[in-house]
């Protein structure tokens, strides 16, 4: 087997021909990769390109058919993830994986908690070296906080304090940016420059370029299970080459001019608002055809906004205007009946679908009752003739209706979200992180279908924490944050200055619109 | 449905029964006697309305460990209403059903008031039900039951098709029917499969967990009215021993314990196992004290099954979306 890239001395890990087949599906095929000593290395690809197999191979979840793994220049064959980890391969995976009432500092060591199983624990001990990691992340909290009592943030770097105290000197990070603010991001980023220069070496998977870029030092590829580029330098490479390696063409990006919607119809008005949550007089219009956006860092209170709006939490005070009379929504079965409003959930896995349902389930829960109205009772031919052409208009990739949610891709999973809420023919449409997730391809296609939503008359309030998919989606940018509005602005979808009037907003800084 | 056959909940219990009543009725022939089959089909009717009582809180992902104090307090409710105010039978099991949907809606609101789990609000109810009925009874039984009632906890209307067929036969078609074609049905599975998603598609959870409840409160006073007719006694013990059973039924049949996935036909085939099953230890004169441990076996087997088939959907959906 003849390797372009001959690994260099400092490679602490490479791999070759890699292959893993499931039955009807090749994940990886002939997958070479090395990873050196004081790098981060990007890997790279869309949905379903075998990443994530990739992963699971290293850290000793999966058996590969062929090819092989060397460690330090040892033949490398993890029997499960305990060998792996005793082997120094650390990963901090995309799911958390933190057991919820157990104290951080608990939480962070709990693999070596395990090694002693009938040693006394000695709290104080462990809280003082748990304390060491969390202050070396720049975390503020406890450690003997229990872990559900954190913010996603914090408890995404408890996750990764967790794979640092086990000394791995190969750390493998999936997406660990993803519920990040730039600041968490930005610390976090100088710590793993610092692991680095201390020598280990780190993967780095992200759906964030702009980030890949910024950090990372080397780039493999990966495209239907192969490779599109194998740990070659990041130098020279621009956004452009990177994405043209990952989907095997040029991305597009929508040239859309700004627009102004706000002439038309108000249907959705919020007044003086505050919940039950904590949110205080939140104004705020989406208007016929428009798409608001709300922007914030996580934790700023907007899908907590949403849900107060769905009926799900309750408004305490101030009003909400549906078509511009008083709403009074008491329960999330009202939003939808009477008001026509849907909401794509943030969490498609764990609030937007029944993974278990089929296609056809899914996309007909919202409307299951309006179509038995009639005659009483359903027929799947009935709910499929109300679905079907809204399934297939947002070319959901899927054997039949009749498969599991569960068993589609996270971007198909997401189309289907969606799909139910075009079949419900509803007026006013939450969309929240629309792409979490989601490749670059269906990313696109799916803001083109939010773009012609709006064309169409629905009015969109989108909730985003992904900049340029504010700036290219939004007519109108509400600012919050902290559960209050902070400020808005009108979307001239000139990226610099949108940007940084906007982070400009969330600093606080009172700044009314302009224009 | 494109799933093929044997691929179904309901295929895997067919073949048990079908080759376990082909084996023991060459074994013994009288195990096919008319008598013998009027036997299985009054314990299959009144175990099924146990069995349903519990596959319809299995759907919305919960447990209700109060099926059989429901039944026990609805079977004396029944008998004594006749005995003691003399009211007639139909309207005393109207009554004595009304009694066990009260009993049931009670779970449901505590349960979707307080959020608290349906296992602890139901271990609670359980010992309400139960001490209502041994504070009315005196742990004594009502004797005095109609013979209209006798006949039809007994008799058959068409050789050897017994009386209790009926209710047990309607009740599975209502509830496939309810499951598979109301927009109600649909909730209660899509509130088990998912209960943030159902909400947030607009599915009021608690209304569809309160007749969840009442449903199941229903069925199970249905077994308990239908069990005076069949001992031919108002017991106080009546529920007492149907746990265990509630859970097998459905489990054998495919039901997933977190809610979501239940059958019908499934549910079925697995009473009419275990009553097979139990059959078998009586005509082949074994200790019938060994049915719990038949019992507990075939609950393990069917678990086993299940997980046997979840891991594989587990692999196939770890292909597709690596």
């Amino acid at each position: 087997m003849s390797i372009q890239n001959a690994p260099s001395e400092t490679s602490v890990f490479v791999a070759e021909g890699m292959t893993k087949t499931f039955p009807g599906v090749t994940a990886l095929e002939d997958v070479r990769l090395s990873l050196s000593k004081g790098s981060i290395h990007a890997l790279l690809g869309e949905n379903g390109a075998g990443k994530s197999t990739l992963i699971k191979a290293i850290t000793g979840v999966h058996r590969l058919d062929s090819g092989r793994m060397m460690l330090n220049g040892q033949l490398f064959e993890p029997t499960d993830t305990r060998d792996a980890i005793s082997r120094g391969i650390g990963v901090v995976h995309q799911e958390r994986n933190l057991i919820p009432r157990f104290s951080i500092g608990e939480n962070i060591f709990l693999e070596s908690l395990n090694a002693h199983p009938l040693r006394r624990i000695d709290y104080n001990k462990l809280f003082r070296d748990a304390r060491v990691w969390l202050e070396m992340l720049g975390v503020d909290a406890d450690p003997a906080m229990p872990v559900h009592r954190l913010s996603v943030a914090k408890t995404q770097l408890v996750e990764i304090a967790k794979a640092l105290s086990l000394n791995s000197r190969i750390l493998l990070l999936d997406e660990p940016t993803a519920a990040l603010t730039p600041h968490e991001t930005d610390t976090l980023f100088k710590i793993l420059r610092q692991l680095r220069d201390d020598g280990v070496s780190l993967m780095f998977v992200s759906h964030k370029l702009e980030e890949v870029q910024e950090i990372c030092d080397r780039v493999t590829v990966l495209r239907d299970g192969k490779n599109a580029c194998e740990s070659q330098p990041l130098e020279g490479l621009d956004r452009q080459a990177i994405v043209r390696l990952m989907i095997g063409r040029n991305e597009q990006i929508p040239d859309w001019s700004a627009r102004d919607r706000s002439t038309g119809k108000a249907l959705l008005q919020l007044k003086n608002v505050s919940t039950s949550l904590g949110h205080k007089e939140i104004d705020l219009s989406v208007h016929k055809g428009e798409i608001v956006g709300l922007y914030g860092l996580v934790g700023a209170g907007r899908s907590e906004l949403a849900k107060s709006i769905l009926g799900k939490f309750q408004v305490t005070g101030g009003e909400v205007l549906v078509n511009g009379s008083r709403a009074e929504i008491h329960s999330v079965a009202d939003a939808v009946r009477r008001y026509r409003i849907g909401y794509v959930s943030e969490d498609r896995k764990s609030e937007g679908l029944v993974l278990m349902h089929s296609v056809l389930e899914n996309v007909g829960m919202p409307i299951w009752r309006r179509l038995a109205g009639l005659a009483h009772f359903l027929t799947n031919g009935k709910i499929r003739k109300h679905t079907e052409p809204y399934i297939r208009k947002l070319e959901v990739r899927t054997p039949s209706l009749e498969q599991h949610v569960g068993n589609l891709s996270g971007g198909n999973q997401q189309k289907v979200s969606v799909a139910k809420w075009l079949a419900a023919e509803v007026q006013i449409l939450i969309i929240d992180e629309p792409s979490v997730g989601i490749d670059i391809k269906t990313k696109a296609y799916l803001h083109e279908l939010i773009r012609e939503l709006s064309d169409n008359g629905t009015a969109l309030l989108l909730i985003t924490s992904d900049m340029p998919e504010m700036i290219t989606l939004a007519d109108h940018i509400v600012v919050m944050n902290d559960y209050r509005i902070m400020g808005e602005i009108d979307n001239t979808r000139d990226y610099d200055t949108m940007s940084e009037r906007i982070m400009t907003l969330i600093q606080g800084e009172e700044l009314v619109a302009a224009e | 449905m494109s799933r093929r056959f044997w691929e179904t909940d309901w295929f895997g219990p067919l073949m048990v029964v079908v080759v376990a009543v082909a084996v023991v009725s060459i074994l013994n022939p009288s195990f096919l006697s008319p008598f013998n089959i009027q036997v299985l089909l009054l314990a299959i009717a009144v175990n099924a309305m146990i069995a349903f009582s519990q596959m319809i809180i299995i759907a919305i992902g919960q447990m209700n460990l109060s099926v059989g104090a429901i039944g026990g307090l609805s079977a004396i409710a029944f008998a004594g209403m006749m005995e003691v105010w003399g009211i007639p039978w139909p309207i005393a099991a109207i009554l004595a059903l009304a009694l066990g949907v009260l009993a049931g809606v009670a779970n449901g609101v505590l349960v979707a008031l307080t959020g608290i789990s349906a296992f602890v609000i139901t271990l609670a109810s359980l010992s309400v039900y139960k001490g209502v009925n041994l504070g009315i009874t005196e742990a004594q039984p009502f004797y005095k039951i109609p013979d209209v009632v006798k006949g039809l906890g007994n008799d058959t209307f068409l050789h050897p098709l017994p009386w209790l067929i009926i209710p047990c036969v309607l009740a599975a078609l209502l509830l496939w029917y309810l499951l598979n074609r109301l927009p109600l049905g649909r909730s209660i599975l899509a509130v088990g499969g998912n209960e943030h998603a159902a909400e947030l598609s607009g599915i009021s959870v608690r209304r569809v967990v309160i007749v969840a409840h009442a449903i199941s409160g229903l069925l199970a006073a249905s077994a308990g009215i239908m069990l005076v007719g069949r001992l031919q006694l108002g017991q106080p013990t009546i529920g007492d021993d149907w746990l265990i059973l509630s859970f097998a039924a459905p489990v054998i049949g495919g039901a997933i314990l977190s809610g979501g996935h239940v059958s019908v036909a499934g549910t079925l085939l697995g009473v009419a196992i275990v009553a097979i099953f139990t059959q078998v230890l009586v005509l082949f004169n074994i200790d019938p004290f060994l049915v719990q441990v038949v019992l507990g076996v075939l609950i393990l087997w069917a678990v086993g099954v299940n997980r046997f088939r979840e891991v594989r959907a587990l692999k196939h959906s770890a292909q597709v979306a690596s």
